[in-house]
């Protein structure tokens, strides 16, 4: 009989796992001992954490290639390194990318071995892109995700699944998920921390409570349990406290026990080391601290719930003594964010809490103009800020007062506490140029009867943060005793580049800068009864939108000069050029065909494209009102012209383009009976909201219409062939192939139901205002259908819609039509009819 | 002594003031006012719904000056505030009986 040889075979991956088993072991048995002492506190977990990491790190190693960075977090109890001797162990494990089969394999390889060693493993696998959704997670991820700490890999993969959430959003959910948990929590123990056999962990009092008030501080304000409550110090006691009571009843139990129950209150006592002669006696001691530490607690985190201030933004709170940083050493670097803080404040009412201005003010002067404004939203963002409106003063104040403005806008640096010396000016010209904007953010909140003509104006304005802006540098050129008109445009140019302004924007703003006393010097020094002088302003101001700006920058530019300047006689004297010169452009325009001497009729000629002769320009100009030219751009004409060349007469010229508040159609096509009617009824029938429009109609026959509206419904944002089908079905409409009225029915008579009470709708018939045309002025409760309605019943009464100036005031529709009958203007019965028509319609009688 | 209160259109009270000047007479009280004259304003269209302008601004140039003075202030007035049109304002001449400065308490002749 022979025998083998044995041959003592060993498997690596066995010896692997004894070793990592002998590993922990001697970490349990470390924090064994010193719970068994009675000082498994915050140095012994600490160690035990610590342990656990080089075990995880060690897995992480052995686990295998990796495709992709990938990296584990500590969460939770884990992730503050208070780890007990049967706690869970929590981890987050975070891929760069999208998880494969080479992921799945990674993760197993990692994981496993854990389960192995007989640990109990909390874990979430996530993809950086998943934090897109974050706000969205389980609350109870969310909250153990605000301790969480890297243990190993790539740890910059946290930032970005932070960077790509909504962290206000989820923040303020975390935060609601606290309140709501601790609530629950709290009610199963009927709200009182005095139990006679507590659980360390959820009672009142407890562990819980303790790390509740210290998320609640981190989200919020790091420094607020220092600031109320127990404080600081007595919390950390609390916390030694309870960590090592509970490391003896883990130790005790051999498991994850945490009530502290009668039979183990003798056995804690003692292992803590209380005094007495007898177990009753240390227990009274015991339980005495314990339900001291247990107030501690309880009341810090009462402080925190009540005093915590709310996170509304990106490392913004809103306290109580206004909107500030909630890391200001991060706030510091990112000057980006500042702009923010002032837009969240004033969307609350509130101003910009002191701490805040002061980081802001300690470290402003760090960073160029640029660096307010890197992105385009950025200076979005900028624009949206400056929209007119309660506070806005308040804000620009603060921001002046800490030296934000200056390098947010260094030309206004230049007129800092300048002080010019003269009859009228009773401020130093930054305050004087701040307090224009207060008197116009004062029209949007309930302005005095005398000002409310005023604060509708504002309220039309389709940029009213051009007009802030123009304000902001309207006296910037004050630094210098020269014309400071001249001087400040030229500073403002400066600033376009930096904001990236349009050029439909810098020249607004160039030219309320440039002008902004000439509707003084009109108002108050010209004789404003001579209508030469108003036909004279009406042709230098061009536009209704420009003239209201003008009008509303001279009101709050000249009662900025002092508590008297403005006096109810000059508001009249203001409000009067503003009515005659309104009313010149908007009622007498047609009369103002565009000659070629006009310099605008100059310029789209001198800077035409080569595919285009100054001939067939120019012939396509003729007949068009001046105002023409004023409205559209050099390169809308040119299109208008090539898009006119042998128009067919079956020929409709629509497009679409997309604007910053909505959408613009424009047709060019002949002119034929209810054209204008079934445009706009084919926009109403979508459900498009006509906010402004004009139509031009040359005396070939030839029309241009531009309608801006907005697309409630998202009809054209939400299908792709959206645009398509719209000017499919106007073309066919305009063409007579296809019927708007069944379309526009249903809608219609939604529109009825919205009805405002006690708004009586207005019409207004002048013969006298225009040679050629007789005006139709409709103001009327704003509507879907509207324009369609009233344009037919134009159309039905024979009437030519030649020139038409749409415009919203709110929900008020501002309308005026240039009409004719067989080319002429209508009768003084032609126009009893139109206006009985009209009135019918309005009141919706017909 | 004579007091002239002159109802002028606003944008004429600076060539009313340096006709004054030229006549020596450079102390004088100007006011913004509202009135109207026999026309009682006129209406206006604003929007397509009317509204009666009933009083329309004016500046009021007050000025205390010798009777030997009177006229030729009167004719400087008239002079530079006429437009030829409806609205040129209006000139009112009152006696003054007596005239003292505050400061000094001192009665002017």
């Amino acid at each position: 009989m022979s025998s083998e040889p044995h041959l003592t075979q060993t498997d690596p991956r066995q010896d692997a796992r004894a070793a990592r088993a002998a590993r922990l072991d001697a970490a349990r048995r470390e924090l064994a001992d010193a719970s068994g002492r009675g000082e498994g506190g915050r140095h012994a977990m600490r160690q035990y954490s610590h342990r656990m990491d080089a075990l995880i790190q060690q897995l992480y190693a052995e686990a295998g290639s990796l495709t992709q960075s990938v990296a584990v977090f500590a969460l939770g109890g884990y992730g503050r390194r208070e780890l007990c001797l049967h706690s869970d162990v929590d981890l987050l494990i975070l891929f760069a990318g999208v998880i494969g089969r080479d992921d799945e394999r990674f993760l197993h390889a990692f994981l496993n071995p854990l389960w192995d060693l007989g640990l109990t493993i909390g874990h979430h696998v996530r993809e950086v892109a998943d934090g897109a959704g974050l706000e969205a997670d389980n609350s109870e991820f969310l909250l153990a995700l605000t301790d969480a700490r890297s243990v190993v890999g790539d740890a910059t993969l946290l930032d970005q699944f932070q960077a790509a959430s909504d962290v206000a959003r989820t923040n303020a959910r975390t935060l609601e998920a606290l309140k709501g948990l601790i609530a629950e929590r709290h009610s199963k123990y009927n709200d009182t921390l005095y139990q006679l056999e507590p659980d360390v962990k959820e009672a009142p009092g407890g562990l819980r409570d303790l790390f509740g008030a210290q998320t609640i501080a981190k989200l919020t304000d790091p420094a607020l349990l220092s600031n109320g409550g127990s404080g600081a110090r007595a919390l950390e006691d609390a916390e030694e406290f309870l960590l090592r009571v509970r490391s003896v009843l883990h130790l005790e139990a051999g498991r994850h026990h945490n009530i502290l129950s009668h039979e183990v209150q003798e056995r804690v006592s003692e292992r803590l080391g209380y005094a007495g002669s007898t177990p009753s006696q240390r227990v009274e001691r015991f339980m005495g601290d314990y339900f001291r530490h247990a107030r501690a607690i309880d009341r810090s985190l009462r402080f925190a719930l009540k005093a915590a201030p709310a996170p509304i933004g990106k490392n913004l709170v809103r306290g109580a003594d206004g909107i500030r940083f909630i890391d200001n050493r991060e706030a510091a670097e990112r000057p980006e964010s500042w702009l923010g803080l002032f837009q969240a404040a004033l969307d609350g009412a509130c101003p910009a809490a002191d701490e805040a201005l002061t980081c802001i003010g300690q470290n402003a002067g760090r960073f160029a103009a640029e660096a307010f404004f890197p992105t385009t939203a950025h200076r979005e963002a900028l624009l949206r800020f400056l929209k007119p409106r309660p506070g806005l003063y308040a804000r620009l104040s603060e921001m002046h007062d800490c030296g934000l403005l200056g390098q947010m806008f260094p030309e206004f640096k230049a007129i800092n506490c300048r002080v010019v010396r003269d009859f009228y000016h009773k401020y130093t010209v930054d305050e004087h140029t701040l307090l224009t904007i207060r008197n116009l953010e004062r029209l949007t909140d309930k302005p005095s009867r005398e000002r409310e003509r005023f604060g509708r104006l504002l309220g039309e304005l389709e940029a009213p943060e051009l007009l802030v802006l123009s304000l902001l540098y309207h006296d910037v050129g004050k630094w210098t005793d020269d014309d400071h008109t001249l001087e400040s445009a030229r500073m403002a140019h400066q600033m376009f580049e930096r904001l990236g302004l349009d050029d439909a924007q810098r020249a607004e703003v160039d030219f309320l800068v440039r002008e902004h006393i000439k509707m003084s010097l009109v108002a108050f020094r010209r004789d404003t009864e001579d209508p030469e002088i108003f036909r004279q302003f009406a042709q230098f101001i061009g536009v209704e939108e420009r003239l209201k700006m003008l009008c509303l920058m001279t009101l709050a530019d000249v009662e900025a000069v002092s508590r008297e300047t403005l006096t109810p006689w000059k508001e009249e004297l203001l409000w009067r050029l503003y009515v005659d010169t309104y009313n010149h452009l908007t009622l007498t325009y047609g009369d103002e065909v565009i000659d070629r001497q006009q310099s605008l009729h100059s310029a789209v000629l001198a800077h035409r494209p080569d595919d285009l002769e100054s001939d067939e320009i120019a012939a396509f100009l003729e007949g068009l009102p001046r105002r023409y030219l004023q409205l559209f751009s050099h390169d809308a004409v040119y299109r208008h012209v090539r898009l006119s060349r042998d128009l067919a007469p079956d020929a409709v010229k629509a497009w679409l383009n997309r604007v910053d508040s909505g959408w613009e159609l424009t047709v060019l096509t002949h002119d034929r009976p209810f054209l204008f009617s079934n445009i706009s009824g084919v926009l109403s029938s979508y459900g498009m909201d006509i906010l402004r429009g004009f139509a031009f109609t040359k005396p070939s026959g030839l029309i241009v219409d531009m309608f801006h509206f907005t697309d409630d419904e998202q009809f054209l944002e939400l299908n792709a062939e959206g645009e398509g089908e719209l000017l499919k079905t106007l073309t066919e409409v305009v063409l007579g192939q296809k019927e708007i009225a069944t379309r526009l029915r249903g809608r219609e008579q939604g529109a009825f139901r919205r009805k405002l009470p006690g708004f009586a709708p207005v019409v207004h018939c002048d013969n006298e205002s225009s040679r050629r045309y007789t005006i139709v002025e409709i103001v009327a409760e704003d509507g879907l259908g509207l324009l369609y309605r009233v344009s037919r019943a134009m159309s039905e009464s024979g009437c030519d819609v030649d020139l038409v100036l749409i415009g919203t005031e709110g929900r008020r529709a501002i309308d005026v039509f240039h009409l004719t009958r067989d080319g002429r203007k209508l009768t003084p019965d032609q126009q009893v009819e139109i206006t009985r028509n009209l009135q019918r319609v309005l009141e919706g009688r017909s | 002594m004579k007091l002239i209160k002159a109802i002028v259109r606003p944008n004429k009270v600076d060539e009313v003031k340096a006709a004054l000047e030229k006549l020596q007479i450079s102390g004088m009280t100007v006011t913004e006012v509202r009135g109207h004259g026999k026309q009682k304003g006129h209406t206006a269209i604003y929007r397509g719904q009317e509204y009666n302008v009933s009083l329309l601004p004016k500046m009021e140039v007050e000025v205390v000056v010798p009777d030997s003075m009177a006229d030729d202030a009167i004719k400087a007035i008239i002079a530079s505030a006429r437009t030829g049109e409806i609205g040129d304002g209006r000139v009112f001449v009152l006696p003054v009986l007596e005239s003292y400065k505050i400061r000094t308490g001192e009665r002017e002749s």
